[in-house]
């Protein structure tokens, strides 16, 4: 085995080794994390103090930094005072891997602080539903516009300059105008969303529906479609694919302005837990929560992968070597004598 | 040239059988009559002609190949037959009647199989039927038998990704037949398939036309497969476009691979080669400026 194999350009790896390499993306920032978290020597910028000693501003439990710490107790034994003890610790902002792990859990059994706040699970929950409502309604005009768009020259001059030019225009922008116009929940929040997907929901589709191969349509025209049959029955389905793949990478975006939509109005949502929880100090809940944002949405994108995969059969490329190299060529039928027409 | 040394027959001259035939043919009633097509590309002094003054008159169930050399216009020609393109002056008439814009009386064959990958081969060829208003069941049944008729008739819920060239292009002519075509048009069907698998469809494609009642317009590069197909064929020359000549082809029918060596099949082919490869008709060879880098005494020709 060289090292060709692991690197020739262009070149299929087998499964097993593509799955250690996925594998090995997520161990590998995991490993630096630890390294960083349980390896003392490395950085660890500051001593939390478990015997203040002599130096009589230290507190148990209390964070100096190195430096400090060394002159104190340099100062400290010179003056035949007891030396201040203590360990190496990171920062309070960077917890250990295995704390954020346990925060994992504990952070869905702790109560929360005050009684009407809400739970992590409510919290996330809340946050699902106003990306899903945002997301949802986008797509209702986003999708038939951009086909729209990528169908007719007409849609395409009349929508997408303007498109283009509002796409620009931040969508945290509006929060003020839409707290004005929706009130203070989550009508506001949904706005953003779809205010920050739609409009290059449009431009996206639109192009992505213009790259249909022309050819077929010429192939369905000579087979007598026209017209709106033909964005019907050739350009959608020869784009529906695509079309989905696009809307995933939306919804990727879609969850950045969730965070942004979450702080207009009253805060809520996972944005709010986040919020909360750093201002508590407890980073190790901080870090769940936005572990948690990023488990949710790859493994949606990972469900509507596998997803596509039924619903768009003739993508499924892996079939089609194993039959065209096992079936040999048959000869039209010479014996049927013909009937049709 | 060379060939003329072994004594090739007049191309023109045909055996009884074949003038017969040629005979029958033109008594037949005309179902594409092309008059005075001509098209232009831009306007004033930068206005191009790809070609002018085509005039063509194809019979029922005739066989005929266009050929010529890149740039004559011969697809453009039939995309304007198509309906895909519009003409700059004269018109089509098929059935004696003018028709303009796409439709399912003229069906076509492309070079790139455009078949839809989104369908399975048996939803490819009901594409048509559907268009035209007939019922699932009755279009399923129907697109089932012009699969058999191809010979695909296991391959019908399998995608087009799953079928290699030659086996697509064969769904794309039962496709084309299956909306019943007053004349098939097919643009340099076979162009992308390797030497073996043109041959074969070749035969294919002789045998469907055999049993089904269309006319073929088909154009071509290929002077053997010109030669193998055709009825009359239509040699266009370039710069502007034009028909330099129209051949009735002296080879009898049936037709089987083993004609490429009669006398006919190389007067006919000898001809169209003089026409195409004559001087000023193509650009000649281009000497290019390679300095010489293997050693002495080591030439390969």
């Amino acid at each position: 085995m060289s090292s060709r194999d692991w690197l020739g350009l262009k070149h299929e790896l087998p499964r097993r080794r593509q799955f250690m390499l996925v594998v090995l993306s997520f161990l590998l920032p995991l490993a630096l994390w630890s390294a960083v978290s349980y390896v003392p020597w490395l950085w660890h910028p500051f001593v939390r103090v478990t015997a203040p000693g002599g130096v009589d501003y230290f507190i148990e439990g209390m964070d100096v930094p190195r430096a400090v710490f060394a002159k104190e107790k340099a100062a400290a034994l010179q003056a035949g005072l007891v030396a201040p003890a203590g360990y190496p610790v990171n920062p309070v902002y960077l917890p250990a891997p295995h704390k954020v792990a346990r925060a994992f859990f504990t952070a869905f059994k702790t109560p929360p602080r005050l009684p009407n706040e809400p739970w992590l699970h409510e919290s996330l929950g809340h946050s699902i539903r106003t990306i899903f409502w945002g997301f949802v309604i986008s797509s209702v005009f986003g999708i038939p516009l951009g086909i729209l768009c990528g169908s007719y020259r007409f849609f395409s001059k009349l929508q997408e300059p303007f498109v283009e030019f509002f796409r620009y225009l931040p969508a945290p922008a509006f929060g003020a105008l839409c707290v004005a116009i929706l009130g203070i929940d989550d009508p506001p929040k949904i706005a953003i969303i779809v205010i920050g997907t739609l409009f290059q929901q449009v431009l996206v589709i639109g192009n992505t529906v213009r790259k249909v191969d022309p050819a077929l349509i010429e192939a369905a025209q000579t087979l007598g479609a026209r017209g709106w049959r033909l964005v019907r029955r050739v350009i959608i389905p020869a784009t529906i694919s695509d079309i989905y793949t696009d809307l995933r990478i939306l919804l990727g975006w879609a969850w950045t302005y969730l965070i942004v939509a979450e702080v207009v109005g009253t805060s809520s949502g996972i944005t709010f837990f986040i919020n909360q929880q750093a201002r508590y100090r407890n980073f190790d809940n901080v870090y769940a929560a936005i572990a948690m944002i990023g488990i949710i949405g790859f493994s949606t994108d990972m469900a509507l992968a596998w997803l596509g995969q039924y619903l768009f059969p003739w993508k499924r490329r892996r079939r089609a070597s194993a039959l065209k190299s096992s079936v040999a060529e048959p000869s039209p039928s010479s014996a049927i004598p013909m009937s049709i027409g | 040239m060379n060939a003329s040394s072994l004594a090739l027959p007049d191309y023109r001259q045909q055996r009884p059988e074949v003038a017969a035939r040629f005979q029958r043919i033109k008594e037949r009633p005309v179902v594409l009559r092309i008059e005075d097509l001509a098209k232009h590309f831009g306007s004033g002094p930068a206005a191009r002609t790809v070609f002018d003054g085509v005039s063509l008159d194809i019979h029922r169930r005739e066989f005929i190949s266009i050929i010529g050399a890149s740039g004559c216009g011969k697809s453009t020609l039939i995309r304007i037959v198509a309906g895909l393109e519009e003409a700059s002056a004269g018109r089509i008439l098929l059935d004696g009647k003018p028709v303009s814009g796409p439709g399912p009386d003229r069906g076509m064959v492309f070079q790139g199989y455009t078949l839809f990958p989104w369908r399975t081969v048996k939803e490819n060829v009901m594409f048509g039927l559907e268009m035209g208003g007939m019922d699932r069941s009755t279009a399923d049944a129907e697109a089932r038998q012009w699969l058999e008729m191809v010979g695909l008739g296991k391959f019908a819920e399998s995608y087009p990704h799953e079928l290699s060239g030659g086996m697509k292009q064969r769904v794309a002519i039962a496709r084309a037949l299956a909306n019943n075509p007053r004349i098939l048009i097919m643009d340099e069907p076979f162009g992308a398939l390797d030497a073996l698998t043109r041959c074969k469809m070749q035969g294919y494609l002789l045998q469907i036309w055999r049993k089904v009642d269309v006319t073929i317009l088909f154009i071509t590069h290929d002077l053997d497969e010109a030669c193998f197909l055709s009825d009359r064929i239509i040699v266009m020359g370039a710069n502007p476009g034009r028909i330099i000549e129209v051949i009735e082809n002296p080879v009898p029918r049936p037709r089987s691979v083993e004609q490429f060596l009669t006398p006919e099949f190389l007067a006919l082919k000898q001809r169209l080669d003089d026409i195409i490869h004559a001087p000023g008709a193509a650009e000649a060879e281009e000497k290019l400026p390679v300095v010489k880098l293997t050693e002495a005494g080591d030439e390969v020709e």
